[in-house]
């Protein structure tokens, strides 16, 4: 018997060519690329060095210091290049933490269900219980805040979102054949978590690494905003809004600056995010 | 003049930046009134063409060429406001899968009351009123209690009599049915089927038919077309169609409608000793909470024998417990009383985890949907090789060249092993799934209705196959369906089950001519009736008539 009906079945399109068809994507991807290539090598790129002094004040934007310096004398425009990297540093790797935790939590919860299940979830639901600012606070007042501290503070804040949209996508692998035919052919527990259920895991948690990130990316701004983030003599976007509320009714751009580099960060990942969920047919439903 | 007039209908949708045809110059005319069948495989195009009548078409396809008339109307040029006025205004259409025409957070009623305020004009009591009218001419049970219900409240029937009733809302004069009654049961469908023709009848509808059921089409329209790669093969009316057909494909879809009186084949030379031996097994499943208490009996006092190279049918409807039986031998379930033995003295209590790897081996499992048992990240050569490399310890070269050898017992090429299993159809992602379970070198297989979400030839193609191998493999067989043509093809031996108790149990032959009990005589006589009806090689002209 022909096998016809294969060459009817049309070869998988390029996912990733249809997902650059949309013009939102595009800018996403774009200002992705841009804050990628600062993170990586503002420190290059940059006209000046971070710390060096230039003026003994606030200037405005000149031919030297396209945006002029800030209150202790040093040039913006480097300064600005360089705001997003510790962030982001931080948020990506607690975020990768809390990833491959909550993977392996959310999992087990998923698949063995029980008191394990109720224990995993019941302890998920109290962290999430807490506003997410606030618990980070707590933990920041408790843990310190070198670049480790804040590392592992993102990693605990942001795992019991993971663990909540893993389980309830294992909850529906685990139902299907192919994990009971795992099962009655006697696979061990950790082939049929590691093999047959991980690779089905993997569309979702890549949209989870981008959304966990950019919130992260955001709250991490937020706390320096506060005072309880990075601190001086770091660049990062979140202090340099704090530095400039003070002369914000005279030089205005000081607290555009920064607001802007931020925002485009944040835009950009999630229009890029949306537009490859859905060209990769991962619903916004499954990840929560 | 026509009511509705198909020209020259051409679709195409893009793939890697080609036009690839899913429709080609398809033509058809119909009087108001008539009714049209469309049958042919998965892919065939017929979806596509019952869409292009209400304007559709999937993401990415285009209306490349022809034109499409329904009444003055030429639906392929209307604005998208006309077009929404004219779906489920003039034109309607019931899905395959009701469940997903549904808004799941919204009772029945108050979607039907939703759609009369947009179509027919009336509201607040008086749209009530009006859904309930069409919820009772629809058939469906005690319309006030229905009206409060959510989608999922409901049956798979009920559900199905909800989207009818929904495309009535307007008394469309087009009616296009797309598979509506796949995904019911048998007795369901023909309960549907009624309502739909007499629906018809009342409403002076011309009605269009999808289906890959030839047994539905006879009995539901007059006039039939048939569709393959896109093209019509044939197209007049039923009676001649499937009494005559002219064209070779359309001579090999009728021959594989499975009949009861089909290629039952011979019983092989039975062994000395059963290889599956089930003595009084009973088993109910465990009520959740504390005290471990068990329900209702689904499995009462159960005997069978299994011998080497014998296929068991095992028959009953949905709950009769067939599947549990299925369950208990392969190990997904436990806690039965009885006992169910291999030839080796190896008691199959239990669940497979507390089995021997040789147990577990030995007794080898294929499902009844072959996509949700085919793990979609993995490759079919991962698939085929992880039982040889966990039972034998083959090298992955080893296991390599075995999955070949396999795939070439499914008649499947080596150039499928880096496949996925997305990318095979229905009925060779199932042949996948047999490789893995022979891969084992299983003693007794477990084919738990294994066809059922195949289209008839493929149905046909897989049957076929499932005899040879067990003639090659001297393999015991049990096979469990709902479905007593299908049964009648493959099995040596009959068990008949109802509600967890067996009703008859001998040769396919013995039960089948003369069965002992009531309820596989009720069984075999609504079948046969059901089969006068539409079986057009078996029916007179006259049956055949009466039938459409």
């Amino acid at each position: 018997m022909a096998d016809t009906t294969l060459n009817a079945i049309p070869r998988q399109e390029n996912r990733f060519l249809k997902a650059l068809a949309s013009p939102l994507t595009v800018i996403g991807l774009v200002l992705v690329s841009i804050h990628l290539i600062l993170a990586l090598f503002a420190p290059v790129i940059a006209p000046y060095s971070i710390s060096a002094i230039f003026t003994d004040g606030l200037t405005p934007p000149s031919p030297e210091h396209w945006m002029g310096t800030d209150q202790i004398g040093r040039d913006y425009f480097s300064r600005l290049m360089s705001g997003g990297r510790v962030a982001l540093l931080v948020s990506a790797a607690g975020v990768v933490m809390a990833i491959l935790a909550g993977t392996l939590l959310g999992m087990s919860a998923g698949y063995f269900g029980g008191w394990l299940d109720d224990v995993i979830m019941r302890f998920t639901d109290a962290l999430m219980s807490i506003p997410e600012l606030l618990l980070i606070a707590i933990l920041v007042l408790t843990f310190g805040k070198d670049l480790w501290a804040l590392t592992i503070i993102v990693a605990i804040v942001y795992t019991p979102g993971v663990i909540r949209v893993v389980r309830a996508k294992t909850l529906t692998i685990a139902a299907l054949d192919y994990v009971r035919a795992a099962e009655l052919r006697g696979e061990a527990s950790w082939f049929i978590l590691g093999r047959e259920i991980a690779p089905n895991l993997l569309g979702i948690l890549a949209v989870e690494l981008a959304i966990r990130i950019s919130a992260a990316v955001l709250k991490i701004s937020a706390l320096s905003f506060l005072g309880l983030g990075i601190s001086q003599p770091t660049p990062d976007w979140g202090l340099m809004v704090q530095e400039a509320m003070s002369v914000v009714f005279t030089d205005a751009w000081f607290l555009v600056l920064p607001a802007i580099a931020l925002s485009s960060l944040i835009i950009g990942i999630n229009f890029t995010v949306d537009g490859l969920a859905r060209a990769y047919g991962i619903s916004s439903l499954e990840t929560g | 003049m026509a009511h509705v007039a198909v020209r020259n209908l051409s679709v195409t949708f893009k793939s890697n930046g080609v036009d690839v045809a899913a429709v080609e110059t398809v033509s058809f005319a119909l009087e108001r009134g008539e009714t049209l069948g469309i049958v042919g495989e998965s892919g065939s195009g017929k979806s596509t063409v019952a869409r292009a009548l209400l304007g559709f078409a999937r993401p990415g396809a285009r209306f490349a060429n022809g034109s499409v008339h329904v009444g003055e109307t030429d639906v392929l040029g209307l604005s998208p406001a006309a077009l929404h006025d004219f779906r489920g205004g003039r034109a309607a259409m019931v899905p395959q899968n009701p469940l997903s025409s549904l808004t799941p957070h919204m009772t029945v009623g108050a979607q039907l009351v939703e759609l009369i305020g947009l179509h027919g004009g009336e509201t607040g009591k008086a749209a009530k009123d009006r859904a309930l009218t069409l919820m009772d001419e629809t058939n469906l049970p005690d319309p006030p209690t229905l009206f409060d219900r959510y989608p999922h409240e409901i049956s798979g029937g009920q559900r199905q009599r909800v989207v009818i009733a929904s495309a009535l809302v307007a008394r469309p004069e087009l009616i296009v049915l797309d598979e509506p009654t796949t995904a019911l049961d048998k007795s369901v469908e023909a309960r549907v089927l009624e309502l739909v023709r007499r629906v018809q009848q009342d409403l002076g509808a011309t009605l269009i038919y999808v289906s890959h059921d030839l047994n539905v089409i006879a009995k539901m329209c007059a006039r039939v077309m048939v569709m393959r790669s896109g093209k019509m093969v044939e197209e007049g009316a039923t009676q001649q169609i499937f009494q005559s057909p002219n064209a070779s494909y359309t001579r090999d879809l009728v021959r594989a409608i499975p009949g009861l009186n089909d290629g039952r084949h011979p019983m092989p030379q039975v062994g000395q000793s059963p290889v599956l031996k089930a003595e009084n097994v009973s088993f109910g499943y465990a009520l959740p909470g504390l005290f471990r208490k068990t329900g209702p009996l689904a499995l009462r006092d159960v005997s069978l024998n299994l011998y080497p190279g014998q296929t068991l049918g095992i028959v009953g409807e949905s709950g009769s417990g067939k599947s549990t039986l299925a369950s208990l031998v392969a190990g997904a379930v436990a806690g039965h009383t009885g006992e169910i033995r291999l030839d080796d003295g190896t008691q199959l209590a239990g669940l497979a985890k507390r089995r021997s790897q040789t147990a577990r081996r030995r007794v080898q499992m294929v499902f009844q949907d072959p996509l949700s048992s085919l793990n979609p990240a993995l490759s079919i050569e991962d698939i085929i090789t992880r039982p040889l490399r966990l039972y034998f310890g083959q090298t992955p070269a080893e296991a390599r060249d075995a999955a070949i050898r396999l795939l070439a017992e499914m008649d499947l090429g080596p150039e499928f092993l880096p496949r996925r299993p997305r990318q095979l159809s229905g009925g060779q992602q199932q042949r996948v799934a047999l490789a893995r379970a022979l891969a084992a070198e299983p003693d007794v297989l477990l084919c738990d209705e294994i066809t059922s979400a195949l289209d008839v030839t493929i149905q046909a193609q897989v049957l076929r196959l499932l005899r040879r191998l067990q003639d090659s493999r001297g393999l015991a067989c049990l096979f469990i369906t709902h479905d007593l043509a299908v049964v009648s093809q493959v099995a040596h031996s009959l068990l008949v089950l109802e509600g967890g108790e067996v009703r008859d149990f001998d040769d396919a032959g013995a039960v089948l001519a003369a069965p002992k009990s009531p309820y596989t005589r009720k069984l075999l006589s609504a079948y046969r009736a059901q089969e006068r009806n539409s079986d057009p090689s078996a029916a007179s002209q006259s049956d055949v008539l009466d039938a459409v």
